[in-house]
């Protein structure tokens, strides 16, 4: 069952005046519990489709399919509502509100949704436990290491229980065995959980473990294949 | 837990928040002390004019504002008694004979406004005999005279002094009494101490040939709120030959001052609020700018812009809150203490006395200053969040996210 789904998708960015084609007539799909990685080198457009797949950013030409709902020509509100509720990102720097303590950054999300108070605080230790970061609770982004700082938001992502989990270069910031232990952490939530993973990444790493490996160059997908 | 952020945010940069808080609170301390100063000026302009004279009301025959002359006296001094008597509306009356006249010394002359009173009566209804400098108050000797300090040194006169007073009398022909000065005055209004002498009221109504008629009734009213509506009533029934004055129209000059006033304070409101509003725009705009890429991360979460707006918002109102505590008890502390120990303004006394303030003013701190004070910081940090926070609501996720 396709989640999500892209057709003639264009993308063109105005670089200092200059129209530069990020993406160029992309026809690409998520289906449910995939656990997909989008390669190519830098400049192919993986963060591109990622945001647009995202609802973060809208195409230039070409539509993108929710749940069969075309969201390219939604506003903005509509496309807020949908990020909330379908889909958790997980970026390359983290980025986690520093002012906030880790269970409070994995609060914040189901805050946004209205959960009670008590709820989300149970949601996010029994998340925190699955993902072995218990002890991390109280602790600030500064007192934490990068490869914890990530699987705190992991945990921010999956805790709303979104459709689609859209991981932008996980990896990039991390050594290579902090990587593998998230990357196992995330396989798990995908074979226990039928969580559907995005990824934008060039790690070899990623590249191996996903299920379904879409290579992109300039914009293009070059190849897409099973693995 | 929009809240927790919205206050952690502040302080994100201790030393910013400081900085700004300290300007707000400052500009707080001041309006609550430049508040209470001019609501003590305005209280003590008014308490003074309306001890010194004027009263709440003043009841006369029609037409005596404008011409205060002897034949001027109260169709019917008994009716108007009738109805004054036992008003619970009414705290105290004073029967009064006003006219003009002349005080001569044997070294000078003095045109001078005649206030015959009944002094067991006036002492409830003015303060003069609280502003006695030297000698005393009347005793209820027939030929006893208080006037004030300014015009026994114009006339070179002093205690126990023999002066002549004269006025027309009611038929047209010239009265006249000997009187012996018993007490000097000194109020805060110089060009009040001017005018105005003392003598008894039967004295008055002999040397002026009134018989037992006055010029008018002067009245405390049991509730100052109350003013306008007893004046109402008692024009009603005095009927058209009356004039029922309330204060505001007897002195509709120190009334347009307050409104002034007042309105001035709006102004000096809006000067504080100006200049405190550039600071903290600057400082959440700063916040906002330091924040960019954690807007595009909530925003991809799934914060909606009216969160966003909401948490800057609130950042404000806790610059705003600390601001208004520090604020309160800066401002407060120093007017409290002042309004202890008074402000001692001597060097502008005789500016101030042509108010009818004296030289020691006394601030006047209360809850409804605090709240003004309290109005003007919060509507001025709200104000001063909305630009920046249209600045994070603008954003898009995607550039907000790259931005470095």
């Amino acid at each position: 069952m396709e989640i999500i789904k892209t057709e003639n998708l264009d993308k063109v960015y105005e670089d200092n005046g200059i129209p530069v084609q990020a993406l160029k007539n992309v026809n690409f799909s998520v289906r449910k519990g995939d656990f997909t990685v989008l390669a190519g080198p830098s400049g192919s457009g993986k963060t591109t489709l990622l945001n647009l797949i995202g609802a973060l950013d809208s195409p230039t030409a070409g539509k993108i399919f929710f749940e069969e709902n075309d969201i390219s020509k939604k506003k903005p509100r509509e496309l807020s509502s949908l990020r909330l509720s379908k889909l958790g990102f997980i970026f390359q720097a983290y980025n986690l509100i520093p002012v906030l303590t880790a269970i409070e950054n994995i609060e914040f999300a189901m805050m946004l949704t209205g959960i009670s108070e008590k709820e989300r605080r149970q949601r996010a230790l029994d998340v925190m436990e699955e993902l072995g970061i218990r002890e991390l609770a109280d602790k600030r982004p500064n007192e934490m290491s990068g490869g914890q700082q990530q699987r705190v938001a992991v945990a921010r992502a999956i805790v709303n229980n979104p459709m689609v989990i859209l991981a932008d270069e996980p990896t990039a910031n991390l050594d290579s065995k902090t990587g593998a232990v998230l990357l196992d952490i995330m396989e798990r939530m995908n074979k226990e959980k039928n969580i559907t993973f995005v990824f934008s990444s060039h790690d070899p790493q990623v590249i191996e473990r996903g299920k379904r490996l879409v290579m992109l160059h300039d914009g293009m997908i070059e190849s897409e294949k099973e693995q | 837990m929009l809240l927790r952020l919205a206050w952690r945010n502040i302080w994100r940069n201790q030393r910013r928040s400081l900085i700004i808080l300290g300007s707000i609170v400052v500009g707080m301390a001041i309006i609550v002390f430049l508040d209470a100063l001019v609501v003590a000026f305005l209280n003590q302009t008014f308490e003074n004019q309306i001890g010194s004279h004027t009263a709440h009301i003043q009841i006369n025959r029609e037409g005596f504002k404008d011409n205060k002359t002897v034949q001027n006296y109260l169709p019917a001094t008994e009716t108007v008694e009738a109805l004054v008597r036992n008003n619970p509306e009414i705290a105290h009356y004073s029967r009064r004979i006003i006219t003009f006249g002349l005080l001569n010394s044997a070294y000078n002359s003095s045109g001078i406004s005649f206030v015959g009173v009944n002094p067991e009566d006036e002492q409830y209804v003015t303060t003069i005999k609280q502003y006695i400098v030297e000698g005393r108050y009347f005793r209820g000797d027939a030929n006893e005279i208080v006037m004030s300090r300014r015009t026994a040194e114009t006339l070179q006169v002093g205690l126990g002094d023999r002066i002549v007073g004269m006025a027309s009398t009611v038929d047209g022909d010239i009265g006249s009494e000997m009187f012996r000065v018993v007490g000097l005055y000194q109020t805060v209004s110089s060009g009040f101490d001017r005018m105005h002498a003392y003598i008894p009221l039967a004295t008055a109504q002999h040397m002026l040939g009134l018989g037992q008629n006055v010029s008018q009734f002067a009245l405390i009213a049991s509730d100052l709120d109350n003013v306008p509506h007893l004046r109402s009533t008692l024009q009603e029934s005095l009927g058209d030959k009356y004039e029922v004055l309330s204060y505001a129209e007897i002195m509709p000059l120190l009334m347009t001052m307050i409104d002034m006033s007042q309105q001035s304070m709006v102004f000096i409101y809006v000067i504080i609020g100006i200049a405190m509003i550039f600071g903290i725009i600057n400082a959440l705009l700063m916040s906002i700018f330091e924040r960019i890429r954690e807007f595009g991360v909530i925003m991809s979460i799934g914060m909606k812009n009216s969160r966003i707006f909401i948490m800057i918002m609130f950042e404000a109102v806790f610059l705003g809150i600390i601001s208004i505590v520090g604020g309160a008890v800066i401002g407060g502390g120093i007017t409290l203490q002042l309004q202890n120990s008074g402000m001692n303004l001597a060097a502008f006394s005789e500016g101030l006395a042509s108010w009818g303030i004296g030289a020691v003013l006394y601030p006047e701190l209360s809850i409804a200053v605090i709240f003004r004070a309290m109005f003007v910081i919060l509507c001025t940090c709200l104000l001063a969040s909305i630009w920046p926070a249209v600045k994070a609501i603008r954003l898009k996720p995607v550039e907000a996210m790259r931005y470095v």
